[in-house]
């Protein structure tokens, strides 16, 4: 977390004091996102179910306005009311990038839907609910807005024990998709981030059993090595400014090169 | 001495290679190609610094010559390339019972052939050293989907697409390889079947999001060049405006 973020590039991708709702904000890609998106001069609205890693992001981004949201993305139904409620109090919001996410090991046997229901819940129920609250006049931007799904490349490889876990990012792209048509006359664009494994602590949870073969094996799976949140952040930045003003239904795959090979 | 380090555009004399050559000439030296002289010039005087910048006249149907031609633009002046963008595209539209050996191996020469003879120039130590870093296709939508008369042209991008995401792989970590899929833009490319206002409306309303500005274009390449996207390799970037999820139409 401690790279420098370079703010030479800041023109053509600055979102000159936008309002952009970031979800998973406390952590891993969430976490890089918030930074880097305050850079670039926007005002953020933190979520997480994870209060202290809140407070913990709220001071490392530059800049000022942002505000924070104590909420489990689980709780799909009340989504779009404290969306209302963001709106109401702080001012529309321009964009909202869904980085929330929990990971799912798990052979298909014990797949019960006790464990597989708040997976789902979190990675992709939660994203239709943040696109329903979005989508409201009174929550956006009247000039429009852009949404980034973090997806992954689970989303379209396979992996043994990984079947929930494809199945809930999987359905972003198709949601990505449908949304992109229907709210472009809402000048509003749908994308989705697909990266490949990123060092963040939930990479580092479920590599935690791994021997050094089984971590070996899935860092030359990346021809360019695992990557950085911070490289998907800056996906996350270039889909959310007006540089992807002509970007909507598309999945940029964010993945040293996992899904070419 | 050291040779400097430059980006060559080929098709850069219009549409989204004029633009792509324009917003990197922000921040690069550029080796500009192009078939036609004089709007080879106009570009170079549309970018920054244009005196800084080469240009490459070469009809790149003749694949077979790339390298005696691309040589002395090099040597003469102590360049090496440092990243490459293939813009330089041909489209003939062409019923499949009409169309004709000789203008599907030029557009498969100049669409595919030429990107990769560049490459494989690119990658030689001789040639190039190892100065090359950063590769961006510029293939289209029809590499993805199918069109009444594009069949050579779906054919051509398909191929540039499928060996993007070889060359990606075979020369990770120190190259990065991707493509951008643009839709219609509005560019001499598509100016024809834009004034026929018919086929403007139709497609207009095919293209959630409008018909495209060539600059939508060259922001991607800019992206995908750039170190922020120090991690993609091996990807089509889909830039369309949403017509390809939109199946409907």
């Amino acid at each position: 977390m401690s790279e420098p973020i370079l703010k030479e590039f800041a023109n053509p991708l600055s979102l000159g004091s936008r309002r952009i709702l970031v979800t998973g904000a406390a952590s891993g890609i969430g976490r890089a996102t918030c930074r880097l998106l305050s850079c670039l001069d926007a005002r953020i609205v933190a979520v997480d179910v994870d209060e202290p890693g809140l407070e913990a992001v709220m001071r490392e981004m530059s800049g000022e306005g942002h505000a924070r949201l104590g909420a489990d993305l689980a709780d799909v139904e009340r989504i779009p009311a404290w969306m209302s409620e963001l709106a109401g109090t702080g001012g529309p919001l321009y964009g909202v990038v869904h980085a929330a996410g929990l990971s799912c090991v798990q052979p298909v046997r014990l797949l019960t839907p006790a464990l597989y229901r708040r997976v789902l819940s979190v990675n992709t129920e939660a994203a239709l609910a943040l696109a329903r609250g979005f989508q409201k006049k009174t929550v956006g931007d009247p000039r429009g807005g852009s949404i980034v799904f973090i997806s992954s490349v689970m989303a379209s490889a396979g992996a043994p024990g990984a079947a929930v876990y494809s199945l809930s990012k999987a359905a972003l792209h198709g949601l990505a998709r449908s949304l992109a048509l229907e709210l472009a006359p809402a000048a509003i664009r749908v994308n989705c981030v697909a990266p490949g494994f990123v060092r963040t602590p939930m990479f580092d949870r479920m590599a935690s059993p791994w021997d050094a073969q089984q971590r070996d094996r899935v860092e030359e799976d990346h021809p360019l090595g695992l990557g950085a949140p911070l490289d998907v952040a800056h996906s996350v930045a270039f889909l959310l400014a007006d540089t992807a003003r002509w970007i909507t239904g598309t999945v940029l795959t964010v993945d040293g090169g996992y899904t070419a090979h | 001495m050291d040779p400097s380090k430059v980006t060559l555009i080929t098709g850069a004399s219009s549409g989204a290679g004029r633009r792509i050559a324009v917003h990197l000439s922000r921040s690069r030296r550029l080796i500009l190609h192009g078939r036609d002289s004089a709007r080879l010039s106009e570009t170079r005087d549309l970018c920054e610094r244009p005196t800084e910048h080469c240009m490459w006249d070469f009809d790149l149907r003749d694949s077979g010559g790339i390298e005696g031609a691309l040589e002395p633009v090099l040597r003469g002046n102590q360049l090496a390339i440092e990243s490459f963008v293939h813009s330089a595209g041909m489209l003939k539209i062409q019923a499949l019972r009409l169309v004709d050996r000789g203008s599907a191996h030029e557009i498969i020469d100049v669409n595919f052939m030429a990107a990769l003879e560049i490459m494989r120039l690119l990658v030689r130590q001789k040639f190039n050293g190892k100065h090359l870093r950063g590769v961006v296709f510029i293939s289209s939508t029809a590499s993805r989907f199918g069109a009444r008369g594009f069949s050579v042209y779906c054919a051509s991008k398909g191929a540039l697409d499928a060996f993007m995401r070889a060359a990606a792989v075979e020369l990770a970590p120190q190259v990065r390889v991707n493509s951008v899929l643009p839709g219609a833009t509005r560019s001499a490319m598509t100016a024809a079947m834009l004034s026929d206002s018919e086929l403007r409306d139709r497609m207009e309303s095919d293209y959630p999001l409008g018909i495209g500005d060539p600059d939508d274009v060259a922001w991607a390449v800019e992206y995908l060049l750039s170190d922020k996207a120090r991690w993609i390799t091996g990807q089509e970037f889909v830039v369309d405006g949403g017509r390809t999820v939109n199946m409907t139409a």
